[in-house]
């Protein structure tokens, strides 16, 4: 049976490796090292550590950032793609840690598309509030993701208003945000909600409208948040009627404070009211935590839900959800600690998750530059370079399949949501083929702002390989790079494509062995002849077809 | 560029137990795939789906003529006028021969599809939807994708299911001689619901240029692992690795296909004719060009899937100025001009005999506007099936808006209804009966085909979906709509009577010819309403012998013969 029992050995270099690679964007080699030997809760910790707030992005044209006191109607086109570039460089700079991840699984969850939103300041203020609350309190983030303005601008908040209510959100939040749309078991009925709950929770969030001077601040996250339509204390398109759900919410009746009402209407003190009822009829269905803990675990361990691990795993760890009052810190914490992630708790393998998800582009593309130590134009001195270059990783992700920011469905990226085939969506044979076209252009594509020196890379000490072995390199790259272990065969065809060893049909397995060892040697020598003379005409074309062959594989794209 | 290994199989996708991809190939299934091919030979019709992203908003893409005052007062804010204002863009009546409570107007932008259903080749089907629809895009898209019912969770599609019953070695044993291409084809980058046949890989592909595919493909990856570990991850490898291989083979094959076609020089409508603030450029030309052309080129894909997005119209659906104009319309009218590019560009090819193309979304929407000059999410919504081979006309009736029938079914177009016994009313038409139709009528499926598309239980529609002008002589359709009459008397002397009915309001030019079809003048050359016309024309200046008389309008031309005596 699958356990949430915590693991109690020392993570070996596997485990360790699957922990980084499943709660960070994508370890490095010391990093690996450094969690080899730790006890999991040692590990887990350490992905925790408090980080400092980023500071805003800053427009090269102004030296200054732009968010801060925007100015209404006008929006630069480039200040989206800084907002963008400057959210992946947090995840390329995260280091061991998990909060960039947890960003990012709350674009997935929330989903907000810019191409609606055009405001550079509304998703920059999105971005900043996942961050504040990446392993702080769900139910409160639900709360404050009805009053953000980008995704009031995204699910069309200021067309609801009383007496002609614009559904877009309240379907959303029911459907996708909160407690998820079980199975339809009569007309109209999801079992967790029916559309009557629809058309009652888009009433509860009517009035709302967004602030595009983003001078309305929420005291408690000291982010901006939207406004009421109204004169500041009434909420005057807000419907103060009462609501009455359906009874998937126990008939619950939702209405302003009797001392919050004036003639008809009602205070914004009282539709915050209503939006804090809203939320707390939500999350005191129990189904809310499960659905939730659902997102989770697709995002974190494996996109299949077995009755199992759904009765074994879901099922406490919604109840651990519950009983912390719906902070994620303790889930992700007994999710990620557990017999069941590190794949003890049974003795098969079949159902091993380690290397089962396919990578995202982002994981793939920000994984594979901080595992090579890419680095990007320095954002100090070369800032309209440093943006480029984010807007060439931009088109990359968009060609792979991911337009950040942009999903094309509202429910998000398909790899998070669409049955049965989840993070296999990821794959097809254009993204794929880009994919590997990508790892291409990484070390042979300079305009793009960026480029990985393999030769630098497989000296930096801080990587401790022993390049002049060639055996020994390729060793050391499959073991940090893949997930699972490979066949001899494989590694054989590694080598040969590295060290350009003649494998004709002609030859014997024994001949091509011979020849294999022959090319090995040479390397040693070649190796040593460019650390004499620097001269690396050979060496580098051989390290980048290795790096070519190897990460040019179905194998690395799993993680 | 490395060299790729083109056509190598992957050993232990044929015989690792762990195989959840890929079906074993018996014996009894690769007979029954000669069989097939026996047959698909003789059939070599494909179907072209274009989907609707978003939800279509059925009530003002066809306006209930008869209900009009209800349908203003349901959506005054978006109202498009009724086919007898007198503003310049308003509904198009149809077709005048249908009953009166059957009268539909076309949006005003939806000119393509009128000529197209004048011609015969274009059937309206009304309110489709199916038993208990939900306001949810995506698990909707999913029900029309999978063709289950509302609480089915399936993970292929029924054209997935389908095409793995026609071609049930895929994916090992393809491509083959017989069949070359893959089976279904998406007009994009990544592949549907719809093609996944629930057992491995997708049974098509999705591209969106066969030139670039091929050169991308070729200049990247490398050779597969060869033995795969029995456990999760060793599925994910297999399910990439399966993808590898079938774009590796595919790659050279659709450019080749495609190289080798090419279009009529049809014009393709690129850009909405009118101001829009959104949707200006057509998104379906480039998708629908490409289709023709790979059929000319002799692609044996059965079917395709092209795609235009945007119909999620919750607000500024209209312009607040025009609510004939907007973004909705542009829509529209990328649908109807693109497909109907689409036909003539097959007609010029020769290849109109062999496509039949539908569009559907996934819901309709709400039949009372919003504040925000727009819709939100409703059910039942129509559906077009476009071709030569369709059995022209309109399908089922008009959706009752009257404020009785929409109380009860909550400002939804229902495609079902509570009755007073308790019981449920079937209003609209199932969605699988209409794709049931398709693959049946159209594409000849045997019944266990029919029974692998999970569409052996719907019912049939009310009439067969297949006729027209290909399968048979009966070619009443159009002739009750478009017709010459002979003329009276015939031979004549000094005058004659001409006369003739048309289905549309427009211009018409009737000439009289010369045998050799030289005009010598035009007798009726004005716009002209609905129904039958006659004039009457004075011949005594012509010298006596044969002449041709020529009956022209926007979208069809018919000649006939008229003898001068003494």
């Amino acid at each position: 049976m699958a356990s949430l029992a915590q693991y109690n050995g020392v993570l070996d270099r596997r485990k360790a490796a699957h922990l980084l690679r499943r709660a960070t964007f994508g370890p490095t080699k010391e990093e690996i090292d450094q969690f080899t030997g730790l006890s999991v809760a040692q590990a887990v910790n350490t992905l925790y550590e408090e980080q400092l707030a980023p500071e805003a992005p800053i427009d090269p044209n102004t030296g200054q950032t732009w968010v801060e006191a925007p100015i209404p109607e006008e929006r630069p086109e480039g200040h989206m793609s800084m907002v963008l570039g400057w959210w992946m460089d947090q995840m390329k700079n995260s280091g061991a840690n998990i909060r960039e991840r947890m960003v990012y699984f709350y674009h997935t969850h929330f989903t907000t598309k810019n191409d609606k939103v055009t405001d550079s300041v509304a998703i920059y203020y999105q971005n900043a509030l996942f961050r504040q609350f990446a392993v702080g309190n769900f139910k409160e983030i639900c709360r404050r993701i009805c009053l953000d303005n980008a995704m009031t601008i995204f699910l069309d908040g200021k067309s609801n208003i009383k007496g002609r209510p614009n559904e877009n959100f309240g379907r959303e939040f029911l459907e996708l945000y909160t407690i998820g749309k079980g199975p339809q078991v009569g007309e109209d009925d999801y079992t967790t909600y029916t559309e009557l709950d629809v058309q009652e929770a888009a009433r509860v969030l009517s009035g709302y409208q967004e602030d595009r001077t983003y001078a309305n601040i929420d005291l408690e996250t000291e982010l901006p948040t939207i406004n009421f339509r109204g004169n500041g204390i009434i909420a005057g398109q807000h419907d103060a009627t009462p609501k009455t759900f359906s009874e998937r919410f126990n008939n619950a009746v939702i209405a302003p404070p009797v001392e919050e009402m004036q003639g008809d209407n009602t205070t914004i003190e009282g539709a915050l009211d209503e939006l804090d009822q809203l939320v707390e009829m939500i999350f005191a269905q129990d189904e809310t935590a499960r659905y939730i803990c659902r997102r989770l675990y697709r995002f974190f361990v494996y996109y299949e839900i077995t009755e199992e691990v759904e009765q074994d795993v879901i099922e406490p760890l919604a109840q651990t959800f519950r009983d912390n009052n719906y902070e994620l810190q303790p889930v992700l914490t007994q999710l990620l600690s557990s017999e069941h992630f590190f794949d003890t708790d049974n003795a098969t393998e079949v159902d091993d998750n380690h290397g089962a998800i396919i990578k995202s582009p982002l994981e793939l593309v920000i994984g594979s530059m901080r595992y090579f130590r890419v680095e990007l134009p320095d954002p100090a001195s070369e800032l309209p370079a440093f943006y480029d270059a984010y807007r060439s990783i931009l088109r990359s992700l968009n060609d792979q399949g991911l337009d950040l920011y942009n999903p094309f469905e509202v429910a998000g990226y398909p790899a998070y949501h669409q049955a049965p085939s989840f993070n296999r969506n990821w794959i097809s044979a254009n993204f794929l083929a880009l994919r590997y076209l990508f790892i291409d252009n990484l070390m042979s594509n300079p305009e793009d702002g960026f480029v990985l020196d393999i030769i630098d890379f497989v000296r930096d000490p801080a990587n401790n390989f022993q390049p002049a072995e060639a055996t020994n390199l390729v060793q050391a790259l499959v073991e940090y790079l893949f997930p699972e272990i490979i066949t001899q065969e494989r590694f054989d065809y590694f080598i040969d494509t590295f060290l350009d060893v003649p494998n004709s049909p002609e030859l014997s397995p024994a001949e091509i062995q011979a020849l294999r060892d022959q090319e090995v040697i040479n390397w040693g020598l070649d190796w040593n002849t460019f650390i004499n003379t620097n001269d690396d005409t050979g060496i580098r074309t051989s390290l980048e077809n290795l790096v070519n062959v190897l990460l040019q594989t179905p194998e690395y794209q799993l993680f | 560029m490395k060299r790729r290994s083109f056509l190598k199989k992957i050993p232990i996708a044929a015989s690792a137990p762990i195989m959840l991809n890929g079906m074993p190939i018996s014996l009894a299934a690769a007979n029954s795939q000669i069989n097939r091919l026996a047959m698909s030979s003789e059939n070599d019709r494909v179907i072209v789906l274009i989907q609707l992203h978003g939800g279509n908003d059925g009530l003002n893409t066809l306006i209930p003529v008869e209900q009009y005052s209800d349908y203003v007062e349901w959506r005054a804010n978006i109202a498009i006028p009724p086919i007898d204002s007198s503003a310049r863009r308003k509904a198009i009546a149809l077709d005048n021969t249908l009953p009166i409570q059957e009268q539909v107007g076309l949006h005003p932008d939806m000119i393509g599809v009128k000529e197209l259903y004048d011609r015969g080749k274009a059937a309206i089907i009304h309110s489709v939807g199916h038993p208990n629809m939900n306001g949810s895009h995506f698990r909707s898209r999913d029900i029309w994708y999978m063709g289950g019912d509302y609480d089915d969770q399936l993970g292929s599609g029924w054209a997935g299911r389908y095409l793995q019953n026609q071609f049930p070695t895929y994916p090992e044993g393809l491509p083959d001689a017989m069949m070359p291409d893959p089976p279904a084809l998406e007009i994009g980058r990544s592949v549907n619901l719809l093609f996944h046949t629930g057992q491995g890989i997708p049974i098509g592909i999705a591209i969106n240029n066969p030139g670039q595919f091929f050169d991308l493909v070729n200049s990247v990856g490398g050779e597969p692992p060869e033995s795969i570990i029995n456990s999760y991850y060793g599925q994910e490898l297999l399910w990439i690795m399966g993808i590898e291989e079938k774009s590796n083979q595919y790659a050279g094959r659709l450019k080749e296909v495609y190289d080798n076609g090419s279009n009529s020089g049809v014009i393709y409508p690129e850009k909405y004719p009118f101001v829009t603030n959104s949707a200006v450029r057509n998104p379906l030309t480039s998708q629908l060009r490409m289709i023709a052309r790979l059929l000319d080129g002799g692609i044996k894909t059965k079917i395709f899937l092209a795609k235009i997005g945007g119909f999620d119209t919750h607000a500024d659906q209209v312009v607040d100025y025009d609510r004939t104009m907007g973004h909705h319309a542009a829509l529209l009218y990328h649908i109807s001009s693109a497909v109907k590019s689409f036909q003539d560009d097959l007609r010029q090819l020769g290849l109109e005999d062999r496509v039949l193309t539908m569009t559907f979304s996934e819901f309709g929407r709400r039949v009372s506007s919003n504040g925000s000059y727009g819709t939100d999410h409703g059910k039942a919504a129509p559906m077009f099936v476009f071709g030569k081979g369709v059995n022209a006309g309109v399908f089922g009736s008009n959706p009752d808006i009257s404020p009785e029938a929409m109380n009860r079914a909550r400002f939804n177009i229902p495609f079902e209804l509570g009755n007073s016994s308790g019981g449920v009313d079937r209003i609209g038409t199932d969605y699988r009966s209409v794709f049931k139709a398709a693959l049946k009528e159209w594409m000849e499926a045997p019944e266990d085909a029919i029974a692998d598309s999970l569409f052996n239980e719907v019912p049939d529609l009310e009439k067969p979906l297949i006729g027209g002008t290909i399968t048979s002589v009966d070619n009443t359709f159009f002739e009750n709509r478009f017709r010459l009459n002979h003329a009276y008397p015939n031979p004549a002397n000094d005058e004659v009577t001409l006369s003739y009915y048309i289905n549309n309001v427009g211009h018409v030019k009737l000439s009289i010819l010369t045998a050799a079809g030289k005009l010598i003048r035009d007798v009726v050359d004005e716009r002209q309403g609905f129904g039958l016309h006659e004039i009457k024309v004075d011949i005594s200046d012509l010298p006596t012998g044969a002449y041709l008389y020529r009956l022209e309008t926007s979208s069809n031309k018919a000649t006939k013969k008229l003898i001068k005596t003494k």
